[in-house]
Order: structure tokens, then sequence, then C-alpha cells
């Protein structure tokens, strides 16, 4: 007669055995920066010796009168409005005093030896909220690379990443506050925007290797040290598509090599978004194989 | 070898973890389910927290890791993710890990077999796979929590196509989770129910007619029938959404030439009788515990088992009411209309025989009674506020408002949840041999009445007021600031509210060793589980019982007391019976 009552008690002790057991299980928080220092000891380092190798500047300049940009209708974000003397214009193209087009991302197509590879830089890449706007408008960051999304504004914006190769992610941020993300495969470009600011749009380029740069207002970028050799660069811009040029990087010297836009390429222009990138370029070598 | 004797021989694992026992089986559900009752208020806390004071640090939000919590100088403060899986994981686990299972896999185990005078259910092993789905399928839901993304976000009712591509709410692994655990769940049902309808149709004792079930055992028989036929299309269409998540198809996508609709189409086709699976067993619970506090038969018993029969076919016909915003021809909304109002008659017979039932009656207002009489007075509010929401015109300005869960809340907590109280508190001593504190009882039950609807009362009106039902922070919207007060007065209440339910909680375990033995029949009712020991041995029954009357003769004239018991001879067979109780079988 006494079964069901001995079980209840019986019953009562193991849930609270297992709630006790689960609650034992906060201990093990710590992994997640063991691993990371793990992870920093691991660090390759770069495959590229420094003695030989010659470096890529690249130089975007804009032909002609640059267009005039719309002004932003902050109206429905007041903190934002406030925060800006003259009324906001939009940034889609930005042109420097001296003809340089800014936001241009250039980056090595192809060229690259099939053998190497490079470390995941440690530091993150920053992509700010400020004025209820991306500062900077286009960052490169390597496969793997953290990419911190900062809001400065201190009210609510989203990240909203719509790659192609990659995973996407659609997160908020409701006050101050940093948000990291990594993009796991190679991708020219991830676009971002911000759904409760509909104006508010960026770039991300993601690429398996580091030399990439994303113009100034003079039009520059540098595309770091790289091993002597023949190189396809690309230069991307978000309202005029993409150019190539080839370049020959030899040891000690720093390779020039310049684009130009101007307003005529916006109406024909195919920008690219979501492509996988080919920096070794095997596609070129199994087409080559394939004619022979 | 009896059975009591055969279950004293098992090793301990088989009787108290792998049972195949109904009444350890009961119990088993009862404790799974409470523990997510407790989750889900928890739950239910933290979305109040961000709507009274949103965008202010949480209390203990520190603790929660930082995909939930933005961690600032002054506290972490909920991420509007979050807030979404809050909302998604409280409706959730309350509808089908807390009420469900409280209602069906509770009282359905507990209360068939011992109302009809069976030794134990027809597919005792069944039963036992029944809850181990059912378990760790409540795990696989709590688990999503920690996955990538966070747990589910599109709501409890899961619209394609926010639910069926992560990438609108980042959500992956998560919805995943969500759709392969309530897959499970439902496979778990399906086994209660085939055995609830089996057993109560194979397994009467001798005298037990169908018109002399408790309505207890009616209802659960009842919601038996709407989950088996109800439960395979929520399985389908969850298949089907995971295979649009996972393996590229498109039922419910329109990038995927697929239609959303269909989604709402066989949700609701499903949810509707879902609605009455959550409060027919709360109906046929208060209607034993009425009778049982008023010392009278159940008023209009015919009309009572009819009344839940003609809810459970109507409840098929009903499910376009929950998409008149959807795209609907008017025709059709029109026709929804009117069935919708249509099942309020069923439930309109019921609540008046419930208050014929108690009319002039004998009341004991013990806590069980006080918690049936909760349950009456709160569902007619309930079910008002839905003939409101069956009105086309009406719930085209009140849908998706705080009116429509001031509405679910009044049916499935003031409803349901009371129902549960007093069904837990009147069959407590069946499972743990004593009777819960009587004190402690009735000031949880005033608390909690008083609380619950300082809670959800004002929800009627800010959701009047347009106040929108899923919203992170309703700050951010002008015409709803003047509202704010209302909100953090409800958050406030709702504390309480949480607070209070340790009483209950506590009542509960100190009642396992501390309770006033029970005794056979301490509340001197009259169905078959009162005949029998409490708890009640392995096989309930030493001998067959022998059914002569109903289960509600209370304060019948033919005898002494106020009650008579089902299976007490009447005064002419005593001396020599009809029919000779047989011992049951190994």
């Amino acid at each position: 007669m006494r079964d069901l009552f001995g079980c209840g008690r019986a019953m009562v002790m193991a849930t609270a055995a297992v709630f006790a057991i689960g609650c034992g299980g906060g201990g093990g928080g710590e992994a997640g920066g063991g691993m990371e220092e793990e992870a920093a000891g691991e660090e390759m380092a770069s495959p590229v010796d420094m003695a030989t190798a010659g470096g890529i500047n690249a130089m975007v300049m804009f032909e002609g009168m640059a267009p005039e940009m719309d002004a932003i209708d902050m109206a429905s974000e007041p903190d934002c409005a406030a925060r800006y003397t003259d009324t906001p214009m939009a940034e889609e193209v930005v042109v420097g005093d001296g003809g340089g087009l800014a936001n241009v991302f250039v980056y090595v197509r192809e060229g690259l030896d099939a053998g190497m590879s490079f470390p995941t830089p440690g530091g993150a890449v920053v992509m700010d909220q400020v004025g209820c706007r991306y500062v900077p408008r286009v960052v490169g960051v390597q496969a793997g690379q953290d990419l911190t999304f900062r809001n400065s504004d201190g009210l609510p914006h989203n990240i909203n990443a719509s790659p192609s190769e990659n995973r996407g992610f659609n997160v908020s941020q409701p006050v101050n506050m940093d948000t990291n993300r990594s993009f796991p495969l190679a991708e020219v470009m991830v676009p971002v925007r911000c759904d409760v600011h509909g104006w508010m749009s960026a770039y991300v380029g993601v690429l398996d290797h580091p030399f990439h740069g994303v113009t100034d207002m003079e039009g520059g970028a540098d595309l770091g040290m790289l091993p002597p050799g023949e190189y396809v660069v690309e230069a991307w811009h978000e309202r005029y598509g993409t150019q190539t040029a080839n370049v020959t990087v030899t040891t000690g010297e720093t390779a020039m090599v310049s684009f130009s836009f101007s307003e005529a390429m916006a109406a024909n222009a195919v920008v690219p978004m979501g492509e996988p990138i080919d920096p070794h370029g095997h596609a070129a070598h199994a087409l080559a194989s394939e004619t022979h | 070898m009896d059975a009591h004797a055969h279950a004293h021989e098992m090793p301990w694992i088989r009787r108290y973890v792998f049972s195949t026992d109904h009444k350890i089986i009961a119990i088993q559900f009862l404790l799974m389910s409470l523990f997510f009752l407790v989750v889900g208020g928890l739950l239910a806390a933290m979305i109040r927290w961000q709507l009274g004071f949103p965008s202010e640090p949480m209390p203990g939000g520190m603790l929660l890791p930082d995909e939930m919590m933005a961690p600032t100088p002054a506290g972490a403060i909920m991420l509007p993710e979050f807030y979404n899986s809050l909302v998604t994981m409280h409706g959730t686990i309350m509808i089908f890990f807390a009420i469900m299972p409280l209602l069906v896999g509770v009282f359905g185990n507990l209360l068939i077999p011992l109302q009809i005078g069976a030794d134990d259910m027809a597919f005792p092993r069944l039963n036992m796979a029944s809850f181990w789905m059912a378990f760790p399928a409540g795990l696989l839901m709590l688990v999503s929590f920690a996955v990538e993304g966070g747990a589910a976000g599109a709501g409890w009712t899961s619209y394609a196509p926010l639910s069926a591509s992560g990438e609108y709410t980042g959500v992956y692994l998560g919805q995943q989770l969500w759709l392969i655990s309530l897959t499970i769940l439902g496979f778990a049902s399906l086994a209660g129910a085939v055995n609830y309808i089996t057993t109560i149709i194979n397994m009467r004792a001798p005298g037990m007619t169908w018109f002399r079930m408790p309505l207890a055992t009616w209802a659960l028989f009842i919601t038996a029938i709407l989950i088996l036929l109800a439960i395979p299309i929520l399985a389908g269409a969850l298949i089907m959404l995971l295979f649009d998540q996972t393996i590229g198809t498109g039922f419910f996508l329109p990038a995927s030439d697929g239609e959303p609709l269909l989604w709402q189409h066989l949700f609701w086709f499903f949810g509707h009788p879902e609605v009455y699976i959550l409060i027919l067993p709360a109906m046929g619970i208060t209607s034993d515990v009425l009778a049982n506090g008023a010392r009278k038969p159940v008023f209009g018993y015919h009309a009572m088992v009819l009344a839940i029969v003609s809810i459970a076919f109507l409840s098929w016909i009903v499910w376009g009411h929950h998409m008149f915003q959807s795209g609907m021809n008017p025709m059709l909304g029109t026709t929804f209309m009117i069935t919708t109002m249509v099942i309020a008659v069923p439930s309109a017979i019921k609540v008046f025989n419930w208050l014929g039932t108690i009319y002039k009656g004998n009341i004991h207002l013990h806590t069980p009674m006080l918690h049936a009489l909760g349950f009456v007075s709160m569902f007619i509010i309930g079910g008002l506020s839905g003939v409101f929401m069956a009105s086309t015109p009406v719930d085209v300005y009140i849908h998706d408002t705080y009116f429509i869960v001031a509405h679910i809340h009044y049916v499935l907590f003031g409803g349901s949840l009371f129902a549960i109280f007093a069904g837990v508190t009147f069959w407590y001593p069946k499972m743990f041999g004593r009777l819960m504190n009587e004190k402690w009882g009735r000031i949880h039950f005033w608390l909690t009445l008083i609380l619950y609807n300082l809670v959800f009362w004002p929800m009627h009106s800010i959701g009047i007021q347009g106040h929108m039902r899923r919203i992170y922070d309703p700050t951010q919207y002008e015409f709803l600031q003047p509202l704010q007060p209302i909100n953090q007065f409800i958050t406030v209440c709702v504390f309480a509210l949480v607070a209070v339910q340790a009483i209950y909680a506590l009542n509960f375990i100190i009642s396992i060793w501390k309770g006033k033995k029970a005794g056979n029949n301490p509340w001197h009712a009259n169905s078959l589980e009162w005949t029998v020991p409490s708890p009640p041995p392995h096989g309930n029954f030493e001998l067959v019982p022998i059914v002569y009357r109903g289960p509600y003769e209370y304060s019948a004239p033919d005898v002494e007391e106020d009650y008579w018991l089902q299976d007490t001879p009447p005064p002419s067979e005593t001396a020599a019976p009809a029919l000779e109780p047989q011992p049951v079988a190994d």
C-alpha cells in the first residue's frame, strides 16, 4: 500500500538530484577562454618570405563630376538626425577633393600559390554604427577573422547580413554594445543592412588571404606584401561594379595599380554579391588544362 | 501470485523509472510537467520584465550568456532575439510540456483505469514508452536554448515563412530542434491516446456502462480521440517544415513556390482541436470536483456528455477564426464566424449545468472546490472574450493585440490551470497517500485568483487600445507610451503571482511527508478510485469491482451518508448480490 508513497518520495529526490547535477554543469564555463589562448598559441606564421616580397598599392580615381547623393531623411530617428548640423547625405559614392573614389574594395583575385595558406589574424575588424551610418561602410576581413559590429549610437539597430556562401545572420543591438561574428568562407561581397533604418547599408569583403584594402578619400589602398609573381587584382564598387588589372610584383618593389570609375559605368554595372573567390586561380588552371 | 507481490519483485528501476504502472507513469508526468510549468513561469517573468521595464538591466541577467543579454556597465539588457525566443518557448513549453501533459498525461494515466475499474492500461509498455518519448522531447526543447542562434523565435504557432528559413530570424538549429521535439512529443501523445481509447472501450468493470462513467473519464476519452485525429496533422506539418529548413523543400516558402498560408491551415486545423484538448479534461475534472464539493449529482449528466462530444465535433470546423486576417474569402470567414459562435452553445450548456450543480448544494469549500469554482468563473470570462473574437469585424481590430493574450490566459490559466490545481489537490491522496495542507491550499488559491486577475484583466484594456501582442519594446511607439504604467503594474503582479506559486510547490512537496494521512476516501466521493487504498496497490483492485450506479449519487435518500460508492451494492442486493466479484487476473 505504501508503494506509491515511497515512489513519490524517490521521484522527488531523483528530480532534485537531476537539477543539482544540472546546476553543477556551469563549472565548465571557462573552457572558452582556454581555447582562445590555445588558438593564439597555435597561430601559424605568414608563409610570405618578407625578404623576397613586394607590395601592391592601388589608386582608384573617379572621372568626371561626382554624382550628387540623395539627402537621408532621418526624421524617423530624431536622435540620429540631431547629430548632424548639415543634412546627412547618402554615401553610395564618396569622392575626395583630389578625385579619389573612396569605399572601393581592392583585392588579389587570382595568382596566389595554390599551396599557400594564411593564418587568421587575431584582432577583430570593427564596423561601427555612428549617427545611424556604418563606419566604415566597406571593410575587408579574412575568413574566420572576428568582425565586430559596434553600436555607438545607443539606440536600436539590427545587423542583417545576407551572404550567399556563408550563413546569414540577423542580430539586434538595442543599446551601446559590440556583437562579434565571423564568416568562414571567402565571399565578395557580403551585404549588410539595418532593417530599423532603411538607409543604412554596408559591405564586407571576405577573403582567405590578407591581400586586400579599402580605398580612402584619396582613392588609395595598400594591399600588403606578397611573394613575387603575376596577380590579377580586382576593384569592387557598390555602384559601379568591378574592374580587374594584371599586376607583377617584384622583390623589394611596390607595384602600383590604377583603376578609374565614372558615372557612365553605373548604367551597365553588374555589382557582384556573394561570389565565391578563387585567389589561387584554380578555375583558370582548370580552364587552361581543358583547352590543352 | 498477486500483482502487488509481483511488483515488489521488480528491481527499483523497473518499478519507478521504467515503470509500466499507470499510477507511477502519472506521477512521472506530474513531476515532468510541474518542472516545465516552473520553467514556463520563469520565462513569462522575464518576458514581463522586458515589457514593464524595456531596455533596463534585468535582475540576474548577468548570469545569462551574451547571446541572450547585452552586458552594459549598469547590468545586462535583454536582446530582442532572446525576447522572441522567450515568447516562443513560453507558449510552447506551457502548452505542450506543462498544461497538455498535466491534463492528459497525469489525469489520463491516474484516473482512467481507477475510475473504470481496470487494473492498468490496455498497453502498459506503450504507456511507459509514451512518457519516455515525452521527457526527452522536453529536454530537447530546453537544450535548444544553448545552441548557436538560440531557441526558436518564430512564436509558438511557428508561422511560415518566418519559421521556414533561418535567414529571417537568425535561428537555425534552435528552430529545427523545436520541430523535432514537438514531433517526438506528438508520437508520445498518440501512444497515450491509443491506450486511453482502447482501455476505456475494452476494460470497463462489470456494470460500468458508458453513462455511469465519471465525467473526468468521459472528457479524457473524447480528448484522446481528438489527439488521435489532430496530432498526425501537426506531425505532418512539422515534418514538412523541417524539410523546408533542412533539405531544401519549399512547402511553405514563397521563394520556392511554396504557400505560407498552408502552414496556417495545417497548424490551426490541428490547433483548434488542441484548444479543446487543453480544456475538455479540465471541464471533466471540474465536474467531478464540483459535484463532490456541492454534495449534489452533476446537473444534466447526459447533457454534459453530449456537450463534450459536440464541442469535440465542432472543434474541427472552426480553425479559420484564427486566420480572419490572413486572407480568406469573406464568405468562408462568415462561415467560420458562425461555427465559432455555435461552439459557444455546448460550452454554455456546461457552464449552466455547473451552476445548476452547485445551486442549493451543501457547499463544502475545500481547496479543490475553490479551484473548481475559480475555473468556472474564469472560464466564463475567457469564453465571453472568445465570443468577441469570433465576430470577424471585431477580430480584425483586436487581432494580434493583448486582448487575445488576455483571452488565451483566461482560458488556459484561469481555465485549465485552476482545474489542474483542483485535480492535483483532489487526487493527491491517490498518488501520495496523504492530503495537501488545507490552510495553505486556500491561501494559495485566493492569492493566485486575485493576482491572476490583476495580471490578465488589464490586458483586455491595453489590447483594445491597440497594444500589439509580440512586441519587444512598447515604449518605441508613441501611442503605447501612455500605457506603460499599466505594463509596469502587470509586471509587478506577475512577479508576485510567480512567487505565490512557491506556496503551492512547498505544500505539494512537504505534504508528501507531512500531509495528513488520507485513508481510502477522504473527500467522501463515489467513483471507484475512492474504494481502494490511497495510494492504490499495483493492480488497483483486489477484486474486479461491480458497478451499480453512476458516480454522482451524492445526498441520495436511500443511504444514510451523503455519498454512495459506485460499487456498493444497493440494499436490495446486499443479501444476495446478482454478480459475485471476481479476482483480478494476474
